[in-house]
């Protein structure tokens, strides 16, 4: 018998954000309890009181500098919504452009910046080993392919949306800067390279698949719901309904976000400022849901773009649908790239991308309340406004994407922490030599 | 010789760290002249690893974000103890950034609209278990500890960032300059008298002239320019989030004297157009304003 244990790991690095875990351990060896600690938050949803609200585009991505742009936009189409505008179809298809180049570019700083490391060094391998500076040393191929990958989709963010991080051009009515020929003849050019080395990118996860089949298809695998948004069933980042999965894989909600009400319910953790989202009308923790790429594509009938699909039916021969692994996040997050390159490819060759027609001179701020939804890269996304006659915000909620996660991050940390340090898995878990020594 | 690197991120938002890695393949230049002790974002070394190193044993002490935690202090006064050089990285660290707006209102005020009132809860309660607390207000980071360097932005640029690091890495001095956005900008001037102000959704904007001269509260003239004016280049009002540069003290104050030069208009029309001034011209620097300070006074006297 050894004494009651308490293990901290402060702070969990290679995350947006801040967080700590603690995990219990009794005295016979059994996990008691695992805490994910989020350990900040600054009050958004308090301070976007009293300003005008065309400014809430502006504001509110300072929420997360990896993912400016789906703040960006569900504020705009917040306030939008709000104010019954509808944007011309030519500054929509501009904001698609813009959520597909930082969707492209967060996937792939989060394939090769902060979850390579884990696959390529090894998890049992030298921390000091275990980032993409390493990488970038040890793999100079990949390292170069990584960080051009990652430009590839912040140039375009910055040309769409003014700077990549923390875009401005998108406000309710439209967007306020056109897109040159010149600007679109660049990227056309650009594209073929970025297809090219998505493949490669596809290539390589499939390769870490391969190496890491036995802890991926074993190590926290766990069942929960899953929350995201589809358009007709293909898979949807902008503008669409949002569908709820069972852990059985059935889908027992399709709503439109501005009822989101009736499905999110928002648990407030002793432990933890950010909170845990989950399905209303199971209650909490059974109706924990998860978002983000897993997610998306369990609740997808399909990808919207064909060599995705392709990827899409490759993952779900080998895995199945719904998938529960937690480590498939990553495979789905490379398959989620290729869409998203697909989709800039097809809205860069769409003659409106150039228009000009993308702003409304007429529009009138009016007293509402709106609700604008979008998919970040790390799961859905939801802001809702109030504003009075004169477009002045009187009250916020926001439900951010990671706030969906949290909950099911925390359960399959509860399952990976059982079959650690109960069962020893690591022991007898499959594991390649690592790439990085 | 490489320098020892840390970069530690207070409350904040990462765009500093994304501003960094979006150096993208110049980060092969870079990456070299170092050698990181501590970035939580990218590296997995952890707090004690900070915590143990020797005083003053860091060459160059990055803090991104600003202090709403109390451990966010703890971590800013370690960064102060180990690094010989310190430097404000981003408006956060500067000024406070934008979490200094929330000082407008009471901390208790901040938790009750997250944790008890918001539409969706449904088991309210402000939480505390392995959790750091909260500070009562926002302090922009140089009142709390000094620094060597200030580096604002929102984020700073690539290019910013990159020029302050290859500066201190070789031993050069990094100062700021006194120009402002406006000497960065591409559109043409005209002299300004200014009848009425639009919002930034209102009519539409002529891609070739003064964004100010046509009406609409673009604060490049009181905003240091550092940025290269990215955003009136693409037709969208400066918003400020750079700060002052380092001749002017209060940001807001200055912005509203200067209106009151430039808009023929009387006090109170020129009140009823800005009806959020703390907003409009306090955007990342609010913490930091005469205001912002006096509202701390206030409220500590009123503790007492």
């Amino acid at each position: 018998m050894t004494d009651e244990k308490t293990i901290r790991i402060a702070p969990v690095t290679r995350l947006e954000g801040h967080g700590e875990l603690t995990i219990k351990i009794s005295k016979t060896g059994k996990v008691k309890d695992v805490q994910f600690n989020v350990s900040s938050t600054r009050f958004f949803e308090k301070f976007l009181e009293g300003r005008f609200a065309e400014e809430a585009p502006r504001i509110a991505p300072r929420i997360c500098g990896i993912c400016p742009e789906p703040h960006h936009l569900a504020a705009t189409k917040a306030v939008e919504a709000a104010w019954d505008i509808t944007p011309p179809p030519a500054a929509v298809k501009l904001r698609r452009l813009l959520i597909n180049a930082k969707q492209f570019s967060s996937h792939a700083l989060h394939f090769f910046a902060l979850a390579a490391p884990d696959f390529l060094a090894g998890p049992l391998g030298d921390p000091a080993l275990r980032n993409v500076v390493a990488i970038i040393k040890a793999l100079p191929d990949v390292g170069k392919m990584a960080l051009e990958v990652m430009q590839f989709g912040q140039d375009l963010a910055a040309a769409v949306g003014g700077k990549a991080i923390h875009p401005v051009t998108s406000t309710p009515g439209g967007m306020l800067n056109p897109f040159s020929e010149e600007k679109r003849d660049t990227f056309l050019k650009r594209v073929e390279k970025a297809k090219e080395q998505t493949l490669e990118t596809v290539a390589l996860a499939k390769k870490v698949v391969e190496d890491y089949w036995d802890p991926i298809t074993k190590l926290a695998v766990t069942p929960t719901y899953y929350l995201g948004m589809h358009d007709k069933g293909n898979l949807e980042i902008f503008d669409g309904n949002l569908r709820v999965m069972d852990p059985k894989g059935k889908i027992v909600a399709d709503f439109k976000p501005k009822d989101y009400r009736k499905y999110y319910g928002e648990y407030v953790p002793n432990h933890s400022y950010a909170t845990h989202i989950y399905y209303l009308p199971v209650g909490y923790p059974a109706g924990i849901w998860r978002a983000n790429s897993l997610a998306r594509v369990n609740v997808a009938d399909k990808m919207a773009t064909p060599i995705a699909n392709e990827a899409l039916q490759e993952m779900r021969d080998a895995l199945g649908r719904p998938i529960h692994a937690t480590f498939a996040y990553h495979w789905a997050r490379v398959i989620e790239i290729v869409q998203a390159v697909e989709e800039i490819e097809g809205l860069l060759k769409d003659p409106d991308i150039v228009s000009t027609d993308v702003k409304l001179s007429d529009v009138v701020p009016k007293k509402g309340d709106g609700v604008g939804c979008v998919e970040a890269p790390r799961g859905t996304l939801l802001h809702h406004y109030w504003t009075d006659e004169k477009g002045i915000i009187t009250k916020v909620n926001m439900v951010v994407a990671t706030n969906n996660n949290i909950a099911g991050i925390e359960k399959s940390l509860m399952d990976a922490a059982k079959q650690i340090f109960e069962d020893k898995a690591h022991e007898s878990l499959k594991l390649p030599d690592p790439m990085i020594k | 010789m490489v320098k020892r690197i840390a970069l530690a991120q207070l409350s904040s938002c990462w765009g500093c760290d994304q501003s960094l890695v979006d150096l993208h393949l110049r980060l092969l230049d870079v990456l070299p002249e170092l050698d990181i002790v501590y970035w939580p974002a990218v590296v997995d070394y952890k707090l004690a690893d900070l915590e143990a190193l020797p005083k003053k044993s860091i060459h160059l002490g990055f803090v991104e974000g600003s202090c709403r935690t109390k451990e966010d202090v703890h971590l800013l006064k370690v960064m102060r103890e180990k690094s010989k050089m310190l430097i404000a990285w981003g408006s956060c660290s500067a000024y406070g950034g934008v979490q200094g707006l929330g000082n407008q209102w009471d901390l208790n005020e901040l938790l009750e609209r997250k944790f008890l009132r918001a539409e969706t809860i449904t088991d309210g309660r402000i939480p505390e278990e392995n959790l750091p607390g909260f500070t009562e207000q926002i302090t922009p980071n140089p009142d709390i500890v000094p620094f060597e360097v200030l580096l604002p932005g929102c984020p700073p640029t690539s290019d910013n960032t990159a020029e302050a690091l290859t500066a201190l890495i070789e031993g050069q001095p990094y100062d700021l300059p006194n120009k402002t956005v406006c000497d960065q900008c591409p559109k043409e001037r005209e002299e300004k008298r200014i009848k009425k102000f639009k919002r930034a959704h209102e009519g539409h904007i002529d891609p070739n002239k003064c964004l100010l001269d046509q009406g609409y509260l673009c604060l490049g003239f009181a905003t240091i320019g550092l940025c290269g004016a990215q955003c009136p280049t693409v037709n969208t009002p400066c918003k400020g989030c750079f700060g002052p540069p380092p001749n002017i003290a209060d940001h807001g104050a200055k912005i509203i004297s200067a209106l009151g030069a430039i808009a023929d208009m009387s006090p109170e029309e020129l009140q009823k157009a800005f009806p959020d001034p703390l907003g409009s011209f306090y955007f990342t620097d609010y913490a930091a304003s005469y205001l912002s300070k006096i509202r701390e006074k206030l409220r500590s006297e009123k503790k007492k």
